[in-house]
């Protein structure tokens, strides 16, 4: 359980960490004024400290009111919603890279069918399939855009 | 009436076959986004948007602001028959016409919403008709410390007149920025920020972004709530649909003034959603039947839809005339423009009249086929959300990284799409808006050139933004919408205490 003072306090931490590694990252590229105006990094610095001091404000908001912030950000019952959601979905990015968009399509609606639908196994795999070759035709022949593959359009020769 | 011709020439780009096709398909793919949880307008048209590349950009703009309108439609529906909001600008909707579906009147809270929103519609785009070559023309004079105020003013407007903390409007803001210096700087050709990273030398795309905030973030709310649709059975019955019609003049007072608030916020960058809560709170304030509102008053339906239609559409207007979009659906489509090599503002209405005519002309067309479409088809997309989540959500998901795919081809938006999904998740859930974000990645480029065009045209002095009457005018308004709110605020806390210590 996460109350919501935790999750505020947590992003906006996360917030001024990104706005510093603007900070950081515009330094390289100097920001004071060179030979043709502002140099590359003064736009992106300042917009950095502008985050930091938003994120900074945040937290300060967040402090002094924490007492309107105790209710809870995160149920456990919420929480296993929602990783049951993520956990598939970060599982089709991973296989997606290493074995193609089209094989993990399949591999995805067949397992969330079965697992979360409770469909019968062999409706589950059919429909994945099916989505597959449909994504296929509507992309590849009908407004020929190339989605990543991987070894088994290769075997199958389909370029 | 040199506008008037112009339509008229529009029109006669826009009649084709091939347009009113490409129109009714735009119409019907936008409803079908906008009755699906975690698909709305602005995803739709990013998810869109790679597949036009190739086309005609007239083509282009007529097939994606098509999907705009279907969109807007969508997100009623889903409101009126499931108490679903498909689109953040429905969820007014949802206050009194999801009451009126449940006692058995959800052929009249559709109708009354698609017509009301039609009319909306209209209105914002007899605005762009009218004001949009003055616009235009007025901002011929604007260099870039003008346009540079112009982007402060609009950003400005997001911190003052949104509704959530304005610590975190400029979070959300900064990080767009910061996102958008990534990659080439368009001003010295040179890299930046890239930390190293061979996937980040070509820069982030806002279509991750808003593939990942808006699509796969709202996902991941839409499943922690547990979805459950407990849908209501509509049949769209002819008859109801004309007595419907007959009892919308009724409305007049309403339908003006939530067109006229949609408009302003179109215009201003203040987005259709403000706009139909805003309309809503005007109409239940105003009305003589408060105590209706909220139970199923017809008028609670027509005021927000008005608005929010009326804010879609005129936000087109400052996208095409200054290059500053209104909502975050007009900067997916303003960054599509960019893409197929069209510079939105001022020049666009000189270089290529047949595109912006061509567009506003299929403005008018396609809010009408929005109309009879969505009409005819609604027991069809209802049906639609009847299909098991366990097989929908999946799909979308595979739709959302496939469009992530297709932006530029590089496996590596499949990470970036899945990290702003996170991100959007987060920040919906803790009141950050994400429009300010997304526009920032639009514009972010268009406005550092303009400040640093600026500081070279006057060798580092700031006093260029006060140097004429028209920067000067647009900065302090500017400033006047940022710190308006935060001084008034202040000022009625410091003036509280007195209040009350003269009371005792």
């Amino acid at each position: 359980m996460i109350s919501r003072y935790t999750a505020e306090i947590g992003s906006a931490t996360l917030t001024a960490g990104l706005g510093l590694a603007a900070v950081v990252g515009a330094l390289e590229f100097g920001i004071g004024w060179g030979d043709a105006g502002p140099e590359p990094g003064a736009f992106p610095f300042y917009i950095g400290l502008l985050v930091v001091a938003a994120s900074i404000g945040t937290l300060i908001q967040a402090t002094v009111g924490r007492h309107g912030l105790q209710s809870v950000f995160l149920h456990k019952e919420e929480a296993k919603r929602v990783a049951s959601f993520f956990l598939p979905m970060l599982a089709f990015v991973v296989v997606g890279r290493l074995l193609g968009l089209y094989v993990a399509t399949a591999l995805y609606l067949a397992f969330v069918m079965s697992v979360q639908g409770k469909y019968r196994l062999v409706i589950s795999i059919a429909s994945g399939i099916a989505a597959a070759v449909i994504f296929y035709f509507v992309l590849e022949v009908a407004f020929q855009v190339p989605l990543l593959k991987g070894p088994l359009e290769a075997a199958l020769g389909l370029y | 009436m040199e506008n008037f011709a112009s339509l008229l020439h529009g029109f006669g780009v826009a009649l084709t076959t091939y347009h009113v096709m490409l129109m009714m398909i735009g119409v019907l793919l936008g409803i079908l986004v906008g009755v699906l949880p975690g698909l709305g307008a602005p995803n739709g048209v990013s998810l869109l948007l790679p597949l036009t590349f190739t086309m005609d950009p007239v083509a282009a703009i007529i097939l994606l602001t098509s999907m705009y309108w279907g969109a807007l439609f969508g997100g009623s529906t889903t409101s009126i028959l499931f108490n679903i909001p498909g689109e953040p600008s429905s969820v007014a909707t949802t206050f009194d016409g999801y009451p009126m579906a449940r006692q058995g009147q959800a052929t009249q809270a559709l109708t009354l919403a698609f017509l009301s929103a039609g009319f909306g519609a209209l209105v914002g785009v007899i605005l762009i008709t009218v004001l949009s070559t003055w616009v235009a023309k007025f901002a011929l004079r604007f260099s870039s410390p003008e346009y540079f105020a112009v982007y402060f003013l609009a950003f400005a407007s997001f911190i003052g007149l949104g509704t959530a903390s304005p610590f975190k409007t400029i979070v959300s803001m900064g990080l767009g920025f910061a996102f958008a210096a990534v990659g080439m700087d368009t001003v010295s050709g040179g890299l930046r920020l890239t930390y190293g990273f061979n996937e980040l030398l070509s820069g982030i795309s806002f279509l991750i972004a808003v593939i990942g905030l808006f699509g796969i973030g709202e996902l991941m709310l839409t499943m922690e709530e547990g979805l459950r649709f407990d849908g209501i059975r509509a049949r769209v019955k002819i008859r109801d649909v004309f007595r419907t019609i007959a009892t919308l003049p009724r409305y007049w007072v309403t339908l003006l003034r939530s067109a006229a608030i949609g408009c302003w916020m179109g215009i201003t960058p203040g987005g259709p959603t403000a706009a139909s809560f805003m309309s809503y709170g005007l109409a239940k304030r105003l009305s003589r039947r408060k105590e209706g509102f909220g139970r199923g008053e017809p008028e609670g339906v027509v005021a927000p839809e008005t608005a929010d239609h009326a804010a879609g559409s005129s936000a087109i207007l400052p996208m095409l005339a200054l290059g500053v979009p209104g909502s975050a659906t007009a900067a997916v489509m303003m960054g599509g423009l960019m893409i197929w090599g069209l510079n939105p503002g001022p020049m666009l209405f000189v270089e290529r009249p047949d595109f912006v005519w061509g567009l506003i002309a299929s403005m008018y067309l396609g809010n009408i086929v929005a109309v009879l479409m969505v009409l005819a088809t609604i027991p069809l997309f209802a049906s639609i959300l009847r299909i098991p989540f366990a097989i929908i959500g999946p799909v979308i998901v595979v739709v959302c990284f496939i469009g992530a795919y297709t932006v530029a081809g590089r496996p590596f938006d499949l990470w970036l799409a899945l990290a702003f999904g996170v991100v959007g998740y987060l920040f919906k859930k803790l009141n950050y808006p994400i429009a300010p974000l997304v526009l920032a990645m639009v514009l972010g480029d268009k406005a550092e050139d303009a400040f640093r065009q600026s500081m070279i045209m006057s060798r580092g002095s700031l006093s260029i933004f006060w140097s004429n009457g028209l920067v000067t005018t647009l900065l302090l308004i500017g400033l006047a919408l940022a710190f308006g709110p935060l001084l008034s605020s202040a000022l009625g806390r410091l003036m509280k205490p007195k209040a009350s210590s003269a009371v005792a």
